[in-house]
């Protein structure tokens, strides 16, 4: 800002405003005394004059620097400055003298006194020459950067002094609080582990501070000047709003070190930021550039408000003597010059303009940014109704354990009617017994699941069921070809080649069924049975070998044992079955999806079904997915309720946000299906209300019961035991009156009392 | 690295704060983008940075500035590289986004980079530069990676929820959204080539899409069938076009043009139907597709190919055509509804001042309308509502009419190139030909109502009119073929239905005169072939007549085409002669 027409190496005139006026200070070899090779300084002051549209020259002034003939005198950089010792503001030059040899550079600080005196101020010695960033600051203080550290002098400094923190990328400045104080910036280096990388260094205290609170970490490598704005001490803890120019050519506001505003200029590389306030239209921010380039910032929109190019240098000062300040902007003088003013502009972007040789000037470009606006409203995308879905499933359950605990005595005839001898010598099917083409079991956790296929219950046969409490399902098996070329040959009842006549005298209302074939499943807890009697126990043991099913173990095997596993599994897991409805987004590859996750594979016996069994998890899980239309689909989930909301959760991520999922009723073809298991069950009820009230003495079954009954009783003396002695509510109602009791009698003291 | 982090926690904050707030413009998220890229890029911002840019462009790819969407991707993408220290030597975005997804490969950031390149994607898109599409698709590492990397995105918002930048729209979304667009945009450019897009746009409709876009892809099958050939699956996907989206009219549509194309003129009719009672619904004409969604699909569809596909004429123009087709098609009584719907239409437009058709253009002008009207209530037997109507045509056209209308030789005219004076003649050949009609509609009716008097006069305006045109008969230009064809019929007609109406009041002479000259002008006409053997017998020229006879049994009066104005053609609504009659008539005289 300071330097003008440094092209000239014989004139290095720079200039400074102060007091309305500007100021030029040349430091020339005086021609007229070069015999003797005076080197000095000169100035001069000029003002502003309206009429003239000019600027016109006030006083001049010189000084001598050095009576050495060959010392090479140079203005390192002018600036106005508070004077701390006489209360005023003051302009200050400093200028710089070489040795001959060339090996120690002296420096001085001069003060402008009077409008034409130039008085030493300081004077100091330094085994370099200044390159880097020099500024005058209050006091006055003359503070620069030399190879990652800052130093300083002033009056009261006595002498050079350094900041005694190693720092990289320094940057410094003074915080406007009461009583100036200088600071420095930068990266501490080497890094602390628990410490901000930014520092920050308070010259007058001599104490380092977080220098994040001022500009943050990422900011300090890449700005490269800086301005505080405003800075206070709230509780020992500094709050500042600092303005800051970038190497990204942005200038950024910063209020208590977090970025409050961005605005982006056109240029990089900034020297310098001044502040202009321009009365009743608010303050700009004028920033000067390498290169001549000078932009005007409005501080409250932090927009842009105007930006020129060519410019010698800018100044903020009240140049027209009305009040409020403008920004004076010297243009370079390419051509022929006569004086160092005669191309400018003072504004305010606000309505005050005067320049000289506007024609000229019109490379003085103006940018103006665009209006932002913000009118376009978008809704966001509306919520999932995941809590919606969870509560329709949580219902949905509990009614499905009322179901299972209501109506289901449907027993395990075989496991309960055959003695294990007769089990295991698995006799052809004889007229008078139940018809079952195949039994299976498989245990999952705590239940043992039964199946029995073709299953014929005639009324009249064998004695009552045991009250074994189960879940009993019935599935249809698609109708199978003749044989499979990986059918077992020693399972002749399961292959369907009986003739129709025998499979009609099977099934309990066969004429409807006729065209598949049946798979009556049977769950029940395996606790009761392990109580039931020492018979059972010696199952127990059988069962327990064939803990692996071949279906978790390989998926890919198309067995009968695979199938039979397929079914168990059906039967042990709960089932939920869910209408995913998405009215306007189609659902895509749902399947796909399903195969894509992690674990899942199809069953190869039935391949609707993928299967979920990963080690993690505790209990497999069956899907089926049955798309209706691309909008429209029913997925059947056969596994826990944790696992199957675990999946809904994921699998909600995927589906369209505007889906509605709700559980449905039971395709059609189950619901028959459903229908004949209730049948079933409702038979072995009524079986059982006619002949188990009588206590056939000896025979296996009462032997159970007799044992189920001693086993629930043993259950409900121990929930007793457990229970407290009184009962809880009960309780509440004693303490309740004991306290009410005690109250009345205290009023009643009370009273007395009075 | 304390204060940084808060720094950090700050932004996303502010950037969660935003994207979850209701008022989303690209103008709020470019301030945090723009503070957010005004510091050295590095990888822990790297993970906010994007989201933030993301978040951005989503808004100004929703405002359709896709200019400035794209520039903040392409600073975006050399960022990354600074971060990786790639310098790829090129601001080309294909090569830059490349090496930018090669630098994060294995990375958090993979993901985020590619949602980015998803949003350049559809700036592509939208500005229909296809082949930098094409060349995205063949990157094809999206469709490799893109599944199972979005799958953990999930699991991962879950963890640490308040450190996760926000998005506005959720990537894959974005993804599939692009991918059904792309699908149907390159169907739409690439139409002819048959099988390869046919089965792009099938894998198409089975993504998750909105359902605009489904019924979309299932109309693009549908005209690629057309194009290949197959007008019965064209039709096929075109009713599943309707079935997935309803308001998907232009489907119904094309399926109207495929049966025109099959002459299967009832099911056409049928179409056009119900195309106008859907185009009268207010939620059909305006694409309601993706509302509440901050992007419009529409934003990516904006190719020149698709858009003349989706493109439906104004529900007057259907309503026109239905008429018109209905009439040719002899269901005259609806013909004459719908005709009569049409102008009660225009008429009401007219008094409310509003334009509402703006492409008019597709509906020929309004005498026309009124005489093709005519025409169907003539035909429906309603003489008196037809008159009425021509007395509007005749009343508007008559003061316009010139004294004498001359064609000049085709030839010479394109030399001179005056195209002034030719257009005058133009269109003064053409009102008088509406004027001509009107006149020939009346003396129709007169003929129907038995007012032969009337009808003889009515003729004779007709032809008065007619013989003003003078022109050489050297070659037929087609621009005016149609014109002069039109003249030459309404001469004919009316020629022979004076003679007709002289017939029954027994003048004879001129009855065969009219008849004779009508001949000449139009040799087709069959009625005033017959009439004029009728007239021969009743002047006992019998054997003429006989022979006169014989001729016209070969070919009968032809059906109605579309080529020329209804009320040109043989309408059928005079008197008829019994051609059994005419038969008993020749056998008589054959043993004689």
């Amino acid at each position: 800002m300071e330097k003008l027409s440094s092209d000239d190496s014989n004139r290095n005139v720079h200039g400074l405003s102060h007091g309305g006026k500007i100021l030029l200070f040349t430091c020339k070899r005086d021609p007229a005394v070069s015999v003797r090779e005076r080197s000095g300084l000169t100035f001069r002051s000029f003002y502003f004059e309206r009429e003239g549209n000019a600027f016109l020259n006030a006083t001049e002034g010189a000084t001598v620097i050095s009576r050495k003939p060959s010392a090479h005198v140079d203005i390192v950089t002018c600036k106005c400055a508070v004077d701390v010792q006489k209360r005023v503001k003051t302009a200050f030059v400093l200028v710089t003298k070489m040795s001959e040899k060339g090996s120690s550079f002296k420096y001085s600080l001069l003060a402008l006194r009077s409008s034409h005196r130039l008085e030493p101020c300081i004077e100091f010695k330094l085994p370099y020459q200044m390159k880097g960033k020099v500024s005058i600051l209050q006091g006055p203080t003359v503070m620069w950067s030399h190879d990652n550290s800052v130093s300083y002098t002033s009056p009261e400094a006595e002498g050079v002094r350094k900041i005694p923190i190693q720092m990289s990328k320094c940057l410094f400045g003074e915080l406007p609080i009461q009583k100036g104080q200088l600071f420095a910036l930068g990266l501490s280096e080497p890094l602390l582990a628990n410490h901000s990388p930014t520092l920050g260094y308070l010259c007058e205290g001599g104490q380092a501070f977080d220098g994040s609170l001022v500009l943050p970490h990422p900011y300090i490598c890449i700005t490269q000047c800086m301005r505080v704005l405003t800075a206070d001490r709230v509780d020992d803890v500094l709050r500042c709003t600092v303005v800051a120019a970038t190497s990204n050519q942005q200038l950024v506001l910063f209020e208590n070190g977090t970025v409050k505003d961005t605005c982006e200029v056109p240029f990089g590389q900034a020297e310098d930021i001044q502040m202009a306030d321009t009365g009743r239209n608010g303050c700009l921010f004028v920033v000067s550039f390498n290169q001549g380039h000078v932009c005007a910032v409005w501080k409250e929109t932090f927009q842009m408000a105007s930006c020129w190019s060519d410019v010698d240098s800018a100044h903020v000062d009240d140049f027209l003597g009305c009040g409020t300040e403008q920004i004076l902007l010297i243009f370079r003088n390419n051509g022929i010059s006569s004086g160092p003013l005669e191309k400018f502009i003072i504004t305010d972007l606000c309505g005050i303009s005067y320049s000289v040789r506007l024609l000229q000037l019109l490379q003085a470009i103006l940018i103006k940014l665009p209006v932002m606006d913000n009118t376009v409203s978008n809704k966001t995308p509306p919520k999932k109704t995941c809590f919606s879905v969870v509560k329709a499933l949580k219902h949905r359950r509990q009614a499905y354990l009322l179901r299972k605990t209501h109506s289901s005595l449907f027993s395990d005839e075989e496991s309960n009617d055959e003695t294990p001898d007769d089990k295991l010598h698995e006799t052809p099917a004889l007229s008078s017994r139940p018809k079952i083409d195949k039994l299976w079991h498989r245990i999952t956790e705590d239940c043992v699941a039964f199946s029995g296929l073709s299953l014929l219950t005639e009324p009249g046969q064998n004695s009552t069921p045991a009250v074994i409490q189960t879940r009993s399902q019935v599935f249809w098996l698609p109708a199978r070809g003749p044989s499979t070329p990986t059918l077992s040959s020693p399972s002749p009842g399961f292959a369907f080649s009986e003739p129709a006549a025998k499979r009609s005298r099977q099934h309990i209302a066969s004429d409807d069924f006729s065209a598949g074939r049946l798979a009556v499943t049977a769950v029940t807890k395996l606790a009761p049975l392990l109580t039931s009697g020492c018979v059972k126990c010696r199952a127990m043991l059988h069962y327990a070998e064939k803990a692996e099913a071949p279906l978790l173990q390989n998926p890919q095997i198309k067995t009968d044992e695979v199938r039979e596993d397929l079914l168990s599994l059906l039967t042990v897991l709960d089932n939920w079955v869910l209408r995913i409805d998405s009215p306007d987004y189609s659902l895509g590859d749902i399947d796909g999806w399903i195969k894509r996750r992690e674990g899942f594979k199809k069953i190869d016996v039935s391949p609707e079904y993928l299967l979920l069994d990963s080690p993690g998890s505790s209990a497999p899980m069956l899907l089926r997915w049955h798309q209706i239309n691309p909008f429209q689909g029913d997925l059947s989930i056969h596994s826990s309720q944790l696992q199957m909301l675990q999946f809904l959760d994921s699998m909600l991520s995927y589906l369209p946000d505007s889906c509605f999922i709700q559980p449905v009723k039971r395709a059609r073809s189950q619901s028959t299906a459903q229908k004949l298991a209730c049948a079933l069950e409702k038979e072995r009820k009524e079986r059982r209300a006619g002949h188990g009230e009588t206590p056939d003495s000896g025979s296996a079954e009462d032997l159970v019961r007799c044992c189920r009954e001693a086993w629930q009783q043993n259950v409900e003396k121990s929930r007793l035991r457990l229970n407290p002695v009184v009962d809880a509510g009960r309780y509440r109602e004693m303490v309740q009156s004991i306290s009410q009791v005690k109250m009345d009698s205290d009023l009643a003291q009370l009273n007395k009392l009075k | 690295m304390i204060q940084s982090a808060s720094l950090l926690e700050s932004w996303t904050q502010e950037n969660n704060q935003l994207a979850s707030g209701c008022k989303l413009s690209p103008h709020v998220f470019l301030l945090l983008c723009l503070s957010l890229s005004g510091i050295p890029p590095h990888l822990d911002r790297a993970q906010l940075e994007l989201s933030v840019v993301y978040n951005t462009c989503v808004c100004f790819t929703a405002q359709s500035q896709f200019d400035e969407a794209e520039l903040l991707l392409t600073q975006t993408a050399q960022r990354l590289l600074q971060i990786a220290g790639d310098d790829p030597g090129t601001s080309d975005p294909s090569v830059l986004w490349r090496t930018a997804l090669k630098s994060v490969t294995g990375t958090a950031l993979h993901r985020r980079v590619l949602s980015l390149l998803c949003l350049q994607w559809g700036v592509w898109l939208a500005k229909s530069r296809l082949t930098a599409v094409q060349d995205f698709q063949e990157m094809s590492l999206l469709e490799a990676q893109s599944g199972a990397v979005w799958n953990d995105c999930r699991a991962e918002t879950k963890e640490k929820i308040s450190n996760i930048p926000i998005l506005v729209l959720d990537p894959r979304r974005l993804v599939d959204l692009l991918k059904i667009c792309t699908a149907i945009v390159q169907g739409a450019e690439r139409l002819t080539e048959g099988w390869s897009v046919l089965s792009a746009l099938q894998a198409a409709s089975a993504s998750p899409a909105p359902r605009a876009l489904i019924a979309y892809t299932h109309l693009l099958s549908g005209s690629c069938l057309a194009h290949m050939n197959r007008p019965q699956m064209a039709l096929q996907c075109y009713r599943k076009a309707l079935e997935t989206d309803p308001r998907c009219v232009c489907a119904l549509y094309q399926s109207a043009l495929i049966y025109s194309r099959l002459e299967n003129s009832q099911a056409e009719i049928q179409a056009l139907r119900i195309l106008h009672s859907m185009l009268l619904l207010p939620s059909t004409t305006e694409p309601a597709m993706a509302a509440g969604r901050l992007l419009s699909p529409s934003l990516f569809l904006c190719s020149q190919s698709l858009s003349s596909l989706l493109s439906v004429p104004s529900a007057l123009s259907v309503l026109h055509s239905l008429a018109l087709k209905c009439v040719i098609h002899s269901r005259v009584s609806e013909g004459v509804e719908c005709y009569l719907d049409l102008l009660a239409a225009l008429q009401s437009e007219d008094q409310h001042g509003v334009r509402v058709h703006a492409v008019v253009s597709t509906l020929p002008k309004l005498p026309r309308l009124y005489l093709e009207a005519g025409a169907a209530l003539l035909m429906a037997r309603r003489p008196a509502d037809c008159m009425a109507l021509c007395d509007e045509v005749i009343g508007s056209t008559l003061d316009l009419l010139p004294e004498k209308v001359l064609l000049e030789d085709p030839v010479a005219r394109r030399v001179a190139g005056s195209g002034e004076v030719t257009e005058e003649a133009e269109n003064g050949l053409v009102r008088l030909l509406w004027t001509a009609a009107a006149y020939l509609l009346q003396g129709h009716c007169y003929s129907q109502l038995k007012d032969w008097k009337q009808a003889v006069t009515h003729y004779t305006r007709c032809i008065n009119l007619l013989v003003k045109v003078h022109y050489k008969d050297t070659d037929k230009d087609p621009e005016q073929g149609v014109d002069l064809c039109v003249l030459q019929r309404l001469k004919g007609l009316s020629l022979a239905g004076r003679g007709i109406s002289f017939a029954q009041i027994d003048r004879l002479r001129e009855a065969l005169r009219d008849l004779q000259l009508s001949r000449q002008a139009h040799p087709e006409g069959v009625s005033a072939r017959r009439w004029y053997g009728e007239v021969l017998w009743r002047l006992d020229r019998k054997q003429e007549a006989a022979a006169c006879w014989e001729q016209t049994w070969s070919n009968p009066i032809p059906s109605l085409s579309e080529a020329l104005p209804v009320y040109a053609q043989e309408l059928q609504s005079g008197p008829l002669l019994d051609s059994a009659e005419l038969h008993q008539k020749l056998q008589e005289l054959g043993p004689t």
